[in-house]
C-alpha cells in the first residue's frame, strides 16, 4: 500500500465505525419500523403476514389510543409555547452582565442535566395531594380553601401539571440557544436605538425579536421534538391510565404490555413522521421569516 | 450553513465568556431596572431550585416531618436517617441499599462506556467531515444529523428485537450500542463545529513537517479540540445517565438496571415513604448534578453549538 492510496482510504477507514453503527442500529430499525407497521405481528400468536393499513385502523378506532393523541397535542402546545416564552424571558434577564452571573448560569442548567424520571418523582410528591408543598403553600397563601387531588382526576389539569415539570427539564435548553442569539447582536444597535429615543420594550420587539428568530426556531423544535415524545415524566406523573396518557406511553403499553408489535410499530411510524413534518414545518416557516426580516 | 454554524459557535463563546468574567453591557442604568431585574433572577433561581431544594429538604427529614400540614419548609428536625437506610450504613440497610448501589454503578458503566465510544467514533468521523474530502460525504453527513430530528424511539421496538435476536436483552453490551448509536449525531455535530473553528494552518504545518493526515490529527488536532471533545463527552455521559424507556425494556434485573429504571420501581411499589424515595432521587441525581455545576462552560458550548441544526 503506497502513501497516497491509504490518504485517500482515510475517509472511510475514519468513517466506518460511524457508518456500522449508525447504519445498523439507527437506519435498520427505522426502515424495520417503517416496514413491519403494515404487518401484524404477535410474538404470542403468530404468524406474521402483511394486513395493509389494519394497524392504524385498529389504533384509531381504539378510543384509549386516540385520546392520547390528543393529550399528546395538550403536551406539545403547553410545552413549546411555555419553554420558549419562558426561555426568552430568562434569556433576557439574564443577558446583561451582573455579580454572580457565572454561577446563576451554571444553576439554571441543573434541570437540564438531571435524570427526568428523578424530577418527575420529585414533582410527584410536590404535587402530593395531602402533604405536598403546593397545596400547603396555596393554602398559606389562601389562594385555595382546602386541599386539592392535582393529578389523575382533571384530564387537561394533569396534562398541564405533567407539561410544567417537562418544561421545568427543558426550558434550560432554550435559555441557552437564546441568550447565545441575544448576546451576538451588535450591542451598537442598540446604542443607536437608544439615541434615537426607543425604550426597552421597542428596542426587544425591534431589534432583539428579529434577530433572534432562528434562535427561536432552535428553541421551538427542539420542545416540539420533545413534548411530542414525553414518556418519562407521564409514566412516573400518570401511570398507564388514559387520563394524562401520551402516545409514546401507548406505543410501549402496546407493544410491551399487550405484546401487539404490529400496533407498536404502526405508532412509532405516526409520531416520527408527525415529529419530521412538524420539525421540518416549523425550521422552514420560522427560518424563512427571518431572513426576510 | 456553515457561516451560520460559525456565527452560533462563536455566540456560544460569548455566553461563556461572559459567564466567566467581563463582558456584555448594561442595557439600561436606571435604578427601578436594576431592581426589576433582581426580583426577576430571584424568581428564576426558586423556579430552577426550588424542586431540587425540596428533594433535599424530605430526604434530611423524619417521616413526621415530611408528612406534616402546612410543610415544613426546613427540616425539623435535621437527620440522616434517611441516607443511612437508602445507603445501608449502620446495618440499617433495607432492600433499597441494594438496589441502589447497584444501580449506580451499573449508570456510570452504561453512560462511562456509551461516552467514551461515542466520543472516540465522533471524533474520527466529525474530524473527516469537517476537513477531508471524499464522494458521498454530503449524503452521509446530511443523513447522519437528519436522525437528529428524528425521535430516537422511532427506533425502538426493531433495537428490542435485535437484542432479544442476539440473546443481548439484559446485558450492558445491548444498553452501551444503544446509547452509542442513540448519542452520535449529537455528539459529531458538537465536534464538527468545534473542529470547524480551528484553523486549517495548524495541520497544514504539520503535513509540511511531514506528518501524515492521521498524525496530524493525533498529535495536532486532538489537543487543540480539548475543549469540544469535552463538550461532547459531558453531554453525552448527561444524556446516558438520563436514559430511561431504552433500559426500561432492554434491562430486566439488577444485573444491569441503571438508576433510572430502579428510582421509577422504587415509586411504583407506592409503599417506599417520601423521605427515601428523596434520597434515592438525591444520590440519584448527585453525580449528574455535581457534573452538569463544575463543567457548566462545556454543556452550554456544546448545547449551543449541538442545538442549532
Amino acid at each position: 500500500m503506497n502513501a497516497s492510496f491509504r490518504r485517500r482510504m482515510l475517509p472511510y477507514v475514519l468513517l466506518s465505525p460511524l457508518v456500522v453503527f449508525i447504519g445498523a442500529l439507527s437506519f435498520v430499525p427505522t426502515a424495520v419500523t417503517t416496514v413491519q407497521a403494515f404487518f401484524r405481528v404477535m410474538p404470542l400468536d403468530p404468524p406474521t403476514r402483511f394486513i395493509g393499513l389494519g394497524n392504524f385502523k385498529a389504533l384509531f378506532s381504539n378510543p384509549v389510543i386516540v385520546t392520547s393523541w390528543v393529550n399528546t397535542a395538550g403536551y406539545v402546545a403547553i410545552g413549546v409555547v411555555l419553554s420558549v416564552v419562558l426561555g426568552t424571558a430568562i434569556a433576557v434577564a439574564l443577558r446583561d452582565r451582573f455579580r454572580f452571573r457565572g454561577i446563576v448560569l451554571a444553576v439554571i442548567i441543573l434541570p437540564w442535566a438531571l435524570p427526568a424520571v428523578v424530577e418527575a418523582v420529585i414533582w410527584s410528591w410536590i404535587y402530593n395531594p395531602t402533604f405536598g408543598v403546593l397545596n400547603s403553600a396555596l393554602h398559606s397563601a389562601h389562594a385555595i380553601g382546602g386541599y386539592h387531588v392535582w393529578l389523575g382526576l382533571n384530564r387537561w389539569l394533569t396534562i398541564l401539571l405533567i407539561e410544567i415539570v417537562q418544561v421545568w427539564q427543558i426550558t434550560p435548553l432554550s435559555v441557552l440557544i437564546i441568550l447565545a442569539a441575544l448576546q451576538s447582536i451588535q450591542p451598537d444597535l442598540y446604542e443607536a436605538a437608544r439615541v434615537d429615543g426607543a425604550g426597552p420594550l421597542q428596542m426587544f420587539r425591534r431589534i432583539s425579536l428579529p434577530l433572534i428568530r432562528p434562535a427561536l426556531a432552535i428553541a421551538t423544535v427542539e420542545a416540539l421534538v420533545l413534548s411530542l415524545n414525553i414518556f418519562d415524566q407521564v409514566y412516573i406523573l400518570n401511570g398507564i391510565a388514559p387520563l394524562g396518557s401520551s402516545v409514546m406511553l401507548q406505543t410501549y403499553v402496546t407493544t410491551f404490555q399487550n405484546l401487539n408489535f404490529g400496533g407498536g410499530y404502526a405508532l412509532s411510524l405516526l409520531i416520527t413522521v408527525v415529529t419530521a413534518v412538524l420539525s421540518m414545518a416549523t425550521l422552514a416557516l420560522l427560518y424563512r421569516r427571518a431572513e426576510a426580516a | 450553513m456553515m457561516a451560520e454554524a460559525d456565527t452560533r459557535d462563536r455566540a456560544a463563546r460569548a455566553v461563556t465568556r461572559a459567564a466567566a468574567g467581563p463582558a456584555g453591557r448594561a442595557l439600561s442604568g436606571r435604578p427601578a431596572w436594576a431592581a426589576g431585574r433582581i426580583a426577576a433572577i430571584a424568581v428564576i433561581l426558586l423556579w430552577s431550585l426550588f424542586p431540587i431544594y425540596w428533594a433535599f429538604n424530605t430526604s434530611l427529614s423524619t417521616l413526621t416531618g415530611a408528612d406534616s400540614t402546612p410543610a415544613h419548609y426546613v427540616p425539623s428536625p435535621l437527620v440522616g436517617t434517611s441516607y443511612r437506610a437508602v445507603l445501608g450504613i449502620g446495618g440499617a440497610g433495607s432492600g433499597i441499599s441494594g438496589q441502589l448501589g447497584r444501580s449506580l454503578l451499573n449508570s456510570t458503566i452504561e453512560s462511562g462506556a456509551a461516552m467514551v465510544l461515542t466520543v472516540v467514533i465522533a471524533v474520527f468521523a466529525a474530524y473527516a467531515f469537517a476537513r477531508l474530502r471524499f464522494k458521498f460525504k454530503r449524503t452521509i453527513f446530511v443523513s447522519v444529523l437528519a436522525t437528529l430530528l428524528l425521535p430516537a424511539y422511532a427506533t425502538l421496538i426493531p433495537l428490542y428485537r435485535i437484542m432479544a435476536s442476539l440473546g443481548l436483552v439484559n446485558t450492558y453490551i445491548a444498553v452501551i450500542l444503544v446509547y452509542v448509536s442513540g448519542f452520535l449525531p449529537l455528539a459529531i455535530w458538537i465536534l464538527y463545529n468545534y473542529f470547524n473553528t480551528i484553523p486549517p494552518e495548524l495541520e497544514e504545518a504539520a503535513s509540511v513537517d511531514g506528518a501524515s493526515p492521521m498524525v496530524a490529527l493525533l498529535r495536532v488536532v486532538i489537543p487543540v479540540a480539548m475543549p469540544g471533545i469535552a463538550a461532547a463527552a459531558i453531554i453525552t455521559f448527561l444524556l446516558g445517565w438520563a436514559q430511561f424507556l431504552f433500559p426500561l425494556i432492554l434491562t430486566t434485573d439488577l444485573s444491569t438496571q441503571p438508576v433510572t429504571v430502579i428510582v421509577a420501581a422504587l415509586n411504583q411499589q407506592r409503599v417506599v415513604p417520601f423521605t427515601l424515595l428523596m434520597a434515592c432521587g438525591v444520590l440519584a441525581a448527585a453525580i449528574p448534578g455535581v457534573l452538569a455545576l463544575v463543567l457548566n462552560r462545556y454543556i452550554v458550548q456544546g448545547v449551543t453549538a449541538g442545538a442549532v441544526k
